[in-house]
């Protein structure tokens, strides 16, 4: 499914952030990957999802046999890569709802899908939202647009659930949520996993791995990852801390 | 062309001009306005309201006035017409084309009709509209205009009349080569109220010269909604004087779009104490169009409010102008006054110009004001992106929430915005840079 090798990247015009990192995940896995801050974590799913401002120097990526480097941004996710984002960003004046079809009927075009009508595209919504626990309300804003930090990160799980993704890239997620949002959110992720799915966990904190338990973790520390594990391994960072990985802070 | 060179057609126009039996106060001031345009002439960038403004394609060629309308079917106006209006007046090439238009049993207290029959039928209502300052004041194309139109729209309502559905005023210009010298009057007697939206568009390369005055008496309001939607060879110069008495409230949306050379201009005078207005609009550009916005706010009476805010997108080669002055004079305590200009630049060819000014003389006021000119949010872009929206689709639909945050500040009678959200999106339709 994503298949990383030697990826070398650096925020244009700035420092190497990324220094070499090697990961492959499969169909069906899901993989945490774990590190201190700064250890490029926020960059590898920026460059992974096409974000501007950074500049691959080295390595190579592919997504299903592609090479993703060479795809535009909304090419990636028509093609079926979805990043649930650290911070989620408002857009007054372009309404939740049509926003979401349009992202909708944009990615099932690609897909070979007829574009859903108004009557199935509110159906499926409301399945979702329930899941998510989001009420209808929220939909006819701008979005993003007055909703609290939980609100915001619940609503980039309910995209992803309402856009099927083949990879799904979570960065940071779980930071800034109490523990309800946390379940919420971990309901919509698990409710996800399936054997044509991949999922990639961005934290810096083990708790969102209690309840969405991954099959692989990786430790990226210094733009390269450094140790992997089974899930145990993301229990003994919570006992021992970055410490032994280099954490600056 | 020399400066006289570029005057004498109009003066020889005015001079060969059909003349109908008008009264003899308006010959009187015809001439005093033809005089005042000859000796002030074409404005130049050496004024400051015209600095920015480039009038070649005004000046390139004559646009003698239209003296017959070409063929018009509804059909051809059928893009434009508002459905929530009540009735409507059809101004074809500046001459009332009454086969198009919608006036019927009017309500009591209420005038409405084609300038030209109104001077028949009640020349003391354009009285009022040609004031001396035509013929004196330093705005040449207001002079040209006193001098040399033949009709336009009189809406008069007496005290307390109210009107609560649309009255809709279509300009359609297809006299290529020629003008459309159009004067207009708005009226409002104490206490009434009205909505109207008015309508130029077009086909070719001709020049609408349209000039309104509006007078909104004590405690009534007037909604004024202009949909600029001339022909992309025309040029359009709208000028708009308002004043406002005690408590009145005036409310003004300008969405431009179309027009080679394309310039609103809104002179507002607070005459009465307590009164309002609010001043918006959105122009859209792409290509080589030229489009500008020019307000002036007088404060003349105390306890006013002004709330003024214009966007603008500037595409292409395009190029955008805000020009908006607040004045507050001595005694016009507890004004409250605040203007905003936001402009989009996309691509690097285009520019925009944006001059807000405030220039206060009383003491006791709340006057604020601002301009941001920027590119798109290039985080809210990656997001859309990142959910698979095309990156021109994704462009199209910040550029239109950018327009409907504005335009979301008028009220929605009858559908008015989605009516403008409608051509809105056919601009958008287009390639945008």
């Amino acid at each position: 499914m994503l298949e990383i090798k030697n990826l070398h990247a650096r925020i244009s015009e700035g420092r190497e952030i990324l220094k070499g990192v090697d990961l492959t995940v499969k169909p069906g896995e899901v993989h945490a990957i774990m590190g201190p801050n700064g250890s490029g974590k926020s960059t590898l799913a920026g460059v992974l999802s096409g974000k501007p401002g950074y500049e691959v120097t080295e390595g190579q990526v592919r997504f299903q046999g592609r090479d993703l480097l060479a795809m535009a941004a909304d090419e990636r996710a028509r093609d079926g890569v979805f990043l649930a984002f650290q911070y989620p960003v408002e857009i007054p004046g372009v309404n939740n709802m049509y926003f979401l079809r349009a992202a909708l009927n944009a990615v099932r075009k690609q897909r070979g899908e007829s574009e859903m009508d108004a009557g199935q595209f509110l159906k499926a919504v409301r399945a979702k939202l329930k899941l998510l626990e989001i009420g209808e309300d929220l939909l006819q804003r701008g979005v993003n647009v007055g909703f609290s930090g939980g609100e915001k990160k619940r609503n980039e799980i309910f995209q992803m659930a309402m856009l099927e993704p083949k990879l799904a890239i979570l960065d940071e997620t779980d930071s800034g949520l109490d523990i309800d949002a946390l379940q919420m959110v971990s309901r919509g992720i698990n409710a996800l996993r399936g054997p044509e799915r991949a999922i990639v966990m961005i934290t810096h904190y083990q708790r969102l791995l209690e309840h969405v338990v991954p099959d692989r973790v990786h430790v990226l520390s210094g733009g390269r990852i450094v140790k992997s594990g089974g899930k145990e391994l993301a229990l003994e960072l919570e006992q021992t801390g970055y410490g032994a990985y280099g954490d600056a802070a | 062309m020399s400066a006289l060179a570029e005057i004498q057609p109009y003066v020889e126009a005015f001079k060969a001009r059909p003349r109908p039996a008008e009264p003899a106060w308006l010959k009187q001031r015809r001439d005093g306005a033809m005089q005042r345009f000859a000796e002030i002439g074409w404005p130049t960038r050496k004024q400051e309201a015209w600095r920015f403004t480039d009038l070649q394609p005004l000046q390139r060629a004559p646009f003698p006035p239209a003296l017959a309308s070409s063929k018009v079917t509804a059909a051809d106006l059928a893009p434009w017409l508002y459905s929530g209006a009540a009735y409507r007046i059809v101004l074809v090439d500046g001459a009332f084309a009454p086969e198009l238009s919608i006036v019927g049993a009017l309500p009591e207290g209420v005038w409405l009709g084609s300038t030209a029959q109104t001077l028949r039928d009640r020349p003391e209502l354009l009285n009022t509209a040609l004031r001396e300052s035509d013929t004196l004041g330093a705005q040449p194309f207001v002079a040209l205009n006193a001098a040399l139109f033949a009709d336009g729209f009189v809406l008069a309502l007496e005290p307390n009349a109210v009107l609560d559905r649309a009255i809709e005023i279509v300009h359609f210009g297809r006299a290529a080569g020629q003008s459309a010298q159009l004067r207009n009057l708005v009226l409002l007697g104490t206490g009434s109220r009205a909505i109207v939206i008015e309508t130029f568009a077009g086909e070719g390369a001709y020049w609408t010269n349209a000039v309104g005055v509006i007078a909104v008496g004590a405690g009534a309001a007037l909604r004024h909604v202009k949909l600029q939607d001339e022909s992309t060879a025309a040029v359009h110069l709208g000028h708009l004087r308002v004043e406002l008495a005690d408590r009145a409230r005036y409310e003004n949306f300008t969405l431009s779009l179309g027009g080679r050379l394309a310039r609103t201009d809104i002179h507002l005078k607070f005459d009465g104490e307590g009164a309002a207005c609010g001043l918006f609009g959105a122009t859209l550009l792409r290509g080589d169009q030229e489009g500008t916005i020019a307000t002036v706010v007088d404060h003349a009476a105390a306890r006013c409010v002004t709330r003024e805010y214009y966007k603008s997108v500037a595409t292409d080669r395009a190029h955008g102008v805000f020009l908006g002055t607040i004045g507050v004079r001595p005694h016009a305590q507890k004004t409250d006054a605040n203007q905003l200009s936001k402009n989009l630049l996309l691509g690097a060819r285009a520019a925009i110009d944006a001059k807000p000014e405030l220039e206060i003389l009383a003491d006791d006021v709340k006057c604020s004001h601002g301009a941001t000119v920027g590119d798109l949010d290039e985080t809210a872009l990656f997001y859309l992106e990142s959910r698979g929206i095309p990156a021109a689709e994704a462009r199209r639909m910040l550029v239109e929430a950018f327009a409907a945050e504005v335009i979301e500040r008028i009220e929605d009678d009858a559908g008015m915005r989605a009516h403008l959200g409608r051509h809105v999106a056919r601009w958008l339709a287009g390639d945008i840079a």
